[in-house]
C-alpha cells in the first residue's frame, strides 16, 4: 500500500509537471502582437532554382517590415496535397501548374484571389490573357502566373545548311524540311530525325492549335475537333509513316537524357524540335558549340500564323491559410515587374506580364525574344483547366502513344478519348 | 474482492504494456483499413465530404479498360517474376554454400543491392537499360546479341521490370542459405552411400527440407509482385511526380493505376475500391497457394 500511494504521488507529480509544461508551451505559442506577420512559402523547385528563390524572398523581407516570408523547398506533390487537405495547412503560398487550377478550385482548396489582388493593386489585365483564362474557374481567379512557357520551332543551323534546307515558315515547307533532314540507312535504321518530339503530348496539342483545332471547345473535352484530328494525322504521316513505328521506337530508345549533353537535339540526332524557352538558357551551358536558331511554328494558313501553346507555372494561396492577406502582399511582390523579372530570370522561363514583353532584362539570353514576343500574339492558346484536366491529359497522352506506335488511327484513338470523357470527374 | 482487484490491476497493467501496439494498430492500421472500406462505396475526392454511391465504384471496374490492362500486366509480372526469384535464389544459395575462399565477401556482395535505396536503384537501371548508352546492351553486344529497346518496346518493358526486381534477390538468397545450413548432413551421406546423384539428393533431400521456406517465400513474393509499384513507376517516369504507363501502357501495374486514380485524378473512392479488390485477389491467391502446399510442402519439416 505504501509503495502504491508513493507511486500514485509520483504519478501525480509527473502528470502535474507535464500539464504545467503543456500550459507553459501553450503560453509560449500564444500570438504576439509585435513584429512582422510570419508566412511560409513552400515551393516545388530545388537546387540552383531554390537558391535564386531564396534570394528573392530575402529581397522582399528586406523591402518592408509588415510580412516576413520563410521559404521551404518541398518538391513533393503528395506533401502539398496533404497540407491542402488539412484544416490548417503548413504553408501560406505555394506554386503548381495551371492545369490543376480547375480541379483544385472546384474542391474549394484554393483561396479566390480577386479581392486580394484588388486590395494589393494587382491588375489581372496585365498578364497574358490565355494564362489568366486558364487560372480562372467559375468567374474567379484562383492562381496567378509566376512564369509561362510558349513553344516554338528550334532548328540546327548546321544540319539545315548541309541539307540545303531553308528555315520553314509554312506547314508545307516544314514537311519538305522534315523529309530532307530525316536520314535512314538501307536496312531501315534511322540515324537522324527531321523533327524530334521531346514531349509528344505538348508537340501534338500545340500542332492541334496550329491546325485550327481546339482541345476544349465550349468548356468540355473536344478531342475529335477537326483540327486536332488533322494535326495528329499530319504528325503520323510526316513523322511516323515514312520511317515506320518500330524503327522510330528503336531510334528513340537509344537517345540520351533530355537537356543533358546527350540530348538528341544537341547531338544532331534531331534536326528540329518544338520546345519551350528554357532551351535558350540551357543550350549555352550544356551545348555551347551548337549552332541553332528558333522561329515561329510554321503556319497552316496566314490566319493561324504565330500559333503557340501557353503553359503556366502558378502561385496560389491555399484556402486553409490563416495569413491570406499577408500572403497576398508577397504574391503581389512576386508578380510585380521587379519580382517577375527576377523570378523568370532565375528559372529561365518567360514572365507572364505583358509589360515585360520587349524588356531589355532578357537581352542576354540568346533568341529569348522569339518565345517572349509570342505572348502578345492573337493565336496563343492554353488548355482549359477543369476538374477533369488530369484525366483528359492522361487519356490524350495514351491516344497519342497508340497512334505513334501504329496501334491505332488518329480518328479511332481520339474517339476513344471522347468516349471515355463521360467518366471524368465533374468537380 | 481483493482477488478481483488484483486481477483487474493485472489486466490493466497488461493492457498498459500492450497499449503502444494497440494504439498504433488502431490508428495506423485498423482505422485506415475501415476508412478505405467505407470510402470504396463513396465518391470521394479528398477535399469534399464523401458521397455514397453504393457499388458503383466496383461496377465501374468491369468496364474500365485501363483497370484490366493494369491487372493483366501485374499478373504477368507475378507469374514470371516469382518463379524466377525462387529459382535464382535457390541456385544462388547453393553457390554461396560452397566451401570456397572469400565466401563471406560473396555473400555480402550478393546482399548489397538489397540495401541500396530503391529509387537510387531505379535511376541506375534507367541508365543500365538505355539502348545506346546502357551497360546491359553493351555486354549483350559483346556476345553478339543486338540488345532490345528495354524501356521503349512494349514487349520488353516487363522483362526490364523483372530484371530490376531480381537485382535485389540477394535477400531471398540469404534466407535460403540459412535454410540450406539446416539440412542434416547425414542425409546426404546416407544418400551418397546409396549411390544417389546430385539431382536425386536435391529432389529427395534438399527440396523437401527447403519447402517450408519456399512456401513462405512464394507467398511473400506473390504479395510483393501484386503490389509492385516503385520499379515500374521509376522506369516509366517521364516527368517528376508523374505516374506514366510506359509504351502501350505496358508498364501500368495495378498499384500504379490505383495511385494515379487516388493522387492524380483525386478519385479516392475508386482507388479505395481498387485496393479492396486487390486485397481479395491477394487473399484468394494466397489461399490457393496454402491449400496446394499440402501437396508439396514436406510434412516433416513443419
Amino acid at each position: 500500500m505504501i509503495r502504491t500511494s508513493r507511486g500514485r504521488r509520483r504519478l501525480g507529480v509527473v502528470v502535474g509537471a507535464l500539464a504545467g509544461s503543456a500550459l507553459a508551451l501553450a503560453g509560449c505559442s500564444a500570438p504576439v502582437a509585435s513584429g512582422p506577420e510570419q508566412i511560409t512559402f513552400s515551393y516545388l523547385w530545388g537546387g540552383a532554382e531554390a537558391e535564386a528563390i531564396e534570394a528573392i524572398i530575402a529581397d522582399f523581407n528586406a523591402s518592408q517590415d509588415e510580412v516576413e516570408v520563410t521559404g521551404i523547398s518541398s518538391p513533393d506533390f503528395q506533401k502539398q496535397l496533404t497540407s491542402l487537405s488539412a484544416s490548417q495547412g503548413s504553408f501560406d503560398i505555394s506554386d503548381h501548374f495551371g492545369n490543376a487550377v480547375g480541379s483544385w478550385a472546384s474542391k474549394g482548396i484554393l483561396a479566390p484571389l480577386d479581392e486580394l489582388l484588388a486590395a494589393n493593386g494587382v491588375d489581372p489585365a496585365g498578364f497574358a490573357p490565355a494564362s489568366i483564362e486558364q487560372l480562372s474557374y467559375d468567374g474567379q481567379i484562383y492562381s496567378l502566373p509566376i512564369a509561362v512557357h510558349t513553344f516554338q520551332l528550334l532548328y540546327n543551323k548546321t544540319l539545315l545548311a548541309e541539307a540545303g534546307v531553308e528555315v520553314p515558315t509554312t506547314i508545307e515547307e516544314l514537311e519538305t524540311a522534315i523529309a530532307a533532314l530525316t536520314k535512314v540507312e538501307a536496312d531501315g535504321t534511322i540515324t537522324q530525325l527531321g523533327l524530334g518530339d521531346p514531349s509528344p503530348s505538348t508537340t501534338i496539342t500545340t500542332l492541334g492549335y496550329a491546325f485550327g483545332g481546339d482541345w476544349d471547345a465550349d468548356g468540355a473535352p473536344s478531342p475529335t475537333d477537326a483540327g486536332n484530328v488533322q494535326a495528329l494525322q499530319w504528325y503520323y504521316d510526316n513523322l511516323v509513316a515514312p520511317v515506320g513505328a518500330d524503327q522510330l521506337a528503336a531510334f528513340k530508345s537509344g537517345l540520351g537524357e533530355y537537356m543533358s549533353p546527350e540530348d538528341p537535339f544537341y547531338t544532331g540526332k534531331y534536326a528540329m524540335v518544338i520546345d519551350g524557352e528554357w532551351r535558350a538558357v540551357n543550350i549555352p551551358s550544356t551545348a555551347p558549340d551548337l549552332d541553332w536558331g528558333v522561329t515561329s511554328i510554321p503556319y497552316v494558313s496566314t490566319a493561324l500564323a504565330d500559333t503557340t501553346q501557353l503553359t503556366v507555372s502558378t502561385l496560389f494561396i491555399p484556402a486553409n491559410s490563416a495569413h491570406k492577406e499577408a500572403a497576398a502582399k508577397f504574391l503581389a511582390y512576386l508578380v510585380s515587374d521587379e519580382g517577375a523579372t527576377a523570378f523568370s530570370l532565375a528559372l529561365g522561363n518567360l514572365p507572364a506580364k505583358l509589360s515585360l514583353v520587349g524588356s531589355p532584362a532578357y537581352d542576354d539570353i540568346p533568341e529569348f525574344s522569339v518565345w517572349l514576343d509570342a505572348l502578345a500574339g492573337d493565336n496563343v492558346h492554353a488548355l482549359s483547366s477543369a476538374p477533369y484536366s488530369a484525366e483528359y491529359s492522361t487519356d490524350l497522352g495514351l491516344a497519342f502513344d497508340e497512334v505513334l506506335t501504329g496501334a491505332s488511327t488518329p480518328e479511332a484513338a481520339l474517339q476513344k478519348v471522347a468516349d471515355n470523357s463521360s467518366n471524368y470527374a465533374t468537380e | 474482492m481483493r482477488g478481483i482487484t488484483v486481477r483487474r490491476r493485472q489486466a490493466l497493467t497488461g493492457l498498459a504494456f500492450a497499449a503502444p501496439f494497440l494504439v498504433g494498430f488502431s490508428v495506423f492500421i485498423a482505422y485506415p483499413v475501415a476508412a478505405s472500406g467505407f470510402y470504396s462505396f463513396t465518391d470521394f475526392n479528398l477535399f469534399q465530404p464523401p458521397e455514397f454511391v453504393g457499388l458503383d465504384n466496383y461496377a465501374r471496374m468491369a468496364d474500365d479498360e485501363r483497370f484490366w490492362i493494369a491487372l493483366t500486366n501485374t499478373l504477368l509480372l507475378t507469374v514470371t517474376g516469382v518463379p524466377l526469384s525462387i529459382i535464382i535464389a535457390i541456385a544462388g544459395a547453393h553457390l554461396l554454400n560452397l566451401p570456397v575462399r572469400g565466401q563471406p565477401l560473396f555473400r555480402a556482395l550478393v546482399y548489397l543491392p538489397s540495401i541500396v535505396p530503391i529509387v537510387v536503384g531505379g535511376y541506375l537501371w534507367r541508365w543500365l537499360l538505355n539502348t545506346e548508352y546502357g551497360f546491359i546492351n553493351y555486354f549483350l553486344g559483346l556476345v553478339g546479341i543486338d540488345g532490345p529497346g528495354w524501356l521503349v518496346e512494349p514487349e520488353w518493358t516487363k522483362p526490364a521490370i523483372v530484371l530490376m526486381s531480381l537485382w535485389t534477390v540477394g535477400g531471398t538468397m540469404i534466407i535460403y542459405l540459412a535454410a540450406l545450413k539446416e539440412v542434416p548432413r547425414e542425409l546426404y551421406e546416407a544418400a551418397a552411400l546409396d549411390g544417389a546423384n546430385w539431382w536425386t539428393k536435391f529432389r529427395h533431400i534438399t527440396w523437401p527440407t527447403l519447402s517450408p521456406v519456399t512456401l513462405f517465400q512464394v507467398i511473400v513474393n506473390v504479395i510483393a509482385y501484386l503490389q509492385i509499384f516503385t520499379q515500374p513507376y521509376l522506369l516509366a517516369q517521364t516527368r517528376l511526380n508523374d505516374a506514366g504507363a510506359g509504351p502501350g501502357q505496358s508498364m501500368l501495374t495495378y498499384a500504379m493505376y490505383l495511385f494515379q486514380n487516388a493522387f492524380s485524378f483525386l478519385k479516392m473512392g475508386y482507388a479505395s475500391a481498387m485496393a479492396w479488390v486487390l486485397f481479395l485477389i491477394t487473399l484468394a491467391i494466397t489461399i490457393v497457394i496454402l491449400v496446394s502446399s499440402r501437396r508439396w510442402v514436406h510434412d516433416g519439416s513443419r
